[in-house]
């Protein structure tokens, strides 16, 4: 069963990490642009990091034989900064259109402010005028409130719902989510968010339509394989496989394919790992035997390499 | 030049599509729109070895790639030639297509380069575009391209030269490589032979390029 992690930050993730995640049957992320941690004081920053998404992590990605796409956003977090959301929001336009980006995001609210009201407004419009869906994540605290409330704002923009995911949703959140006709995301957490026996007992309740589940590892403690992880509690759980491939695969693709820009036949087929070949790359090796898929022939260094 | 590359599309919907693009690629909004859109409208597949040699024998040396580097090559083209040839306008144009570009954007630019305008103005965003770690970045200036060969000053073309050996970037399709061996060149890959061999790596065969015959 192939897996799709619709919720990732790999910027913040060793090769280990995709080595790992390929070996779990993670076939294909999305990494949405999010807080790196500390504040971002400059403009330049945040378009160095949206090129970061286009380019290295997809190729990285690539090298492990994962498919990479991204959401591009001014956070919710960092649109307090007045000196620079209307930089940013400016910038948005000019990447929105870019190959491998499946959605705006993530947006929604961190302290629920004014000047969150107004960036997440604005970037909903932005998706509608890029023809994107929105990733959309719920605040960690007062939680439900805010869930409302960004229920609340889509639906006074006139933002179709089929078009939204609500992120990082729990017990008290999902049935608003679903009830809105929003897609609900749920991210596997070591000690927060949601974990594997609460996810299991979800789906029991509500089922597979809209669901998604994901690890939302980032720089934090967090832990990369928590869509195998969940797969398997659900299963021994005794959900059946077909459920889970509705979760885990077809859901995801369903949601972002609504971009256009992902290609739910291409992504049947894993793309094959060749650390040797000049269309593949093998930058991120560091003196190592490269990968070569389909042969038991390690190979040389290099593909024009002898010994 | 635009026409053989517009040409190298299969006949039908996406060939007249970027003839219409390539019209009006003077417009800098549906410029962006298009260029960033080529892959989607053009797809990624090849194009056939008869029109990458039809772009080649009209001047732009061209390699076998995916359709939409092609159509964003003569977007590029177009939309070059519609800015002032005075002043940097072509040259801020370019730098900021690469600068701002996905990887496959950033090929299509570098691919383009020796067809542009007075060309040599590009040369330290090519030679730039050498520092890439994406190596299908690096082989779009540096394999099956006339830019270095014609533009590139001596130091950043030997760099370019042993940075194709360090990552296995075929030397055969670097052009103009005999032109431009030096015995720098030939004193930097015996260097790296020696480096390798005291370090009891495999040695490229590819060093026979550049070094002379025993």
């Amino acid at each position: 069963m192939k897996l799709f992690d619709p919720h990732i930050h790999m910027t913040s993730r060793t090769t280990d990490d995709y080595a790992a995640m390929a070996a779990a049957g993670v076939a294909a992320v999305v990494e949405p642009a999010f807080w790196v941690g500390q504040p971002r004081t400059h403009v330049g920053t945040f378009e160095d990091y949206f090129l970061s998404l286009l380019g290295w992590e997809r190729f990285r990605a690539g090298q492990f034989g994962i498919r990479h796409f991204c959401t591009l956003a001014m956070n919710p977090r960092e649109a307090n900064d007045p000196a620079l959301v209307d930089d940013v929001l400016a910038l948005l336009p000019g990447y929105l259109e870019k190959d491998g980006v499946v959605a705006v995001g993530e947006i929604g609210y961190d302290d629920m402010t004014p000047a969150e009201d107004r960036c997440f407004a604005a970037q909903l419009e932005l998706a509608r005028a890029h023809g994107l869906p929105a990733l959309i994540h719920l605040p960690h605290r007062d939680k439900k409130r805010g869930c409302e409330r960004t229920l609340a704002l889509v639906r006074d923009v006139g933002f179709a719902p089929e078009l939204t995911i609500v992120d990082h949703n729990t017990e008290e959140t999902l049935p608003l989510t679903l009830d809105s006709g929003c897609w609900a995301g749920h991210s596997i957490y070591p000690h927060t968010k949601m974990d594997e026996p609460r996810m299991v007992e979800l789906v029991k309740r509500y089922g597979a339509e809209r669901i998604l589940v994901n690890s939302a590892a980032d720089w934090g403690v967090s832990d990369p394989l928590k869509v195998p992880k969940t797969r398997d509690a659900m299963r021994a759980a005794g959900i059946a496989d077909a459920t889970l491939a509705t979760i885990f695969w077809r859901n995801p693709i369903a949601f972002f394919a609504q971009s256009g820009r992902l290609d739910p036949a291409e992504l049947e087929t894993r793309p094959a790992v060749d650390q040797r070949q000049l269309h593949e790359g093998n930058s991120v090796l560091r003196g190592q035997t490269p990968r070569v898929d389909g042969t038991d022939d390690a190979g040389p260094a290099n593909s024009n390499v002898r010994a | 030049m635009t026409d053989e590359l517009v040409a190298a599309i299969e006949a039908g919907d996406a060939r007249t599509w970027l003839a219409e693009q390539v019209a009006t690629a003077g417009d800098p909004a549906r410029f962006a729109m298009a260029f960033a859109a080529a892959g989607r409208r053009l797809g990624r597949g090849a194009i056939g070895e008869a029109a990458a040699a039809a772009i080649t024998a009209a001047g732009l040396r061209w390699p076998v790639t995916g359709a939409d580097e092609c159509g964003r090559a003569a977007l590029v083209l177009a939309a070059v030639a519609a800015l002032p040839p005075a002043g940097d306008r072509q040259v801020s144009f370019v730098r900021d297509l690469v600068r701002r570009g996905e990887v496959r954007e950033r090929q299509a630019v570098l691919r383009a380069l020796a067809a542009l305008p007075a060309p040599a103005r590009f040369v330290d965003l090519a030679v730039d575009a050498c520092r890439s770690n994406v190596e299908t970045v690096f082989a779009a200036i540096a394999c099956d391209n006339d830019f270095p060969a014609r533009h590139f000053p001596p130091p950043a073309f030997h760099q370019m030269v042993i940075k194709a050996l360090f990552i296995g970037a075929p030397l055969a399709r670097i052009a103009g490589l005999a032109e431009r061996t030096t015995d720098e060149l030939r004193r930097m890959v015996d260097a790296y032979v020696s480096e390798r061999a005291a370090a009891g790596r495999a040695i490229p065969d590819d060093v026979a390029l550049i070094r002379r015959p025993p």
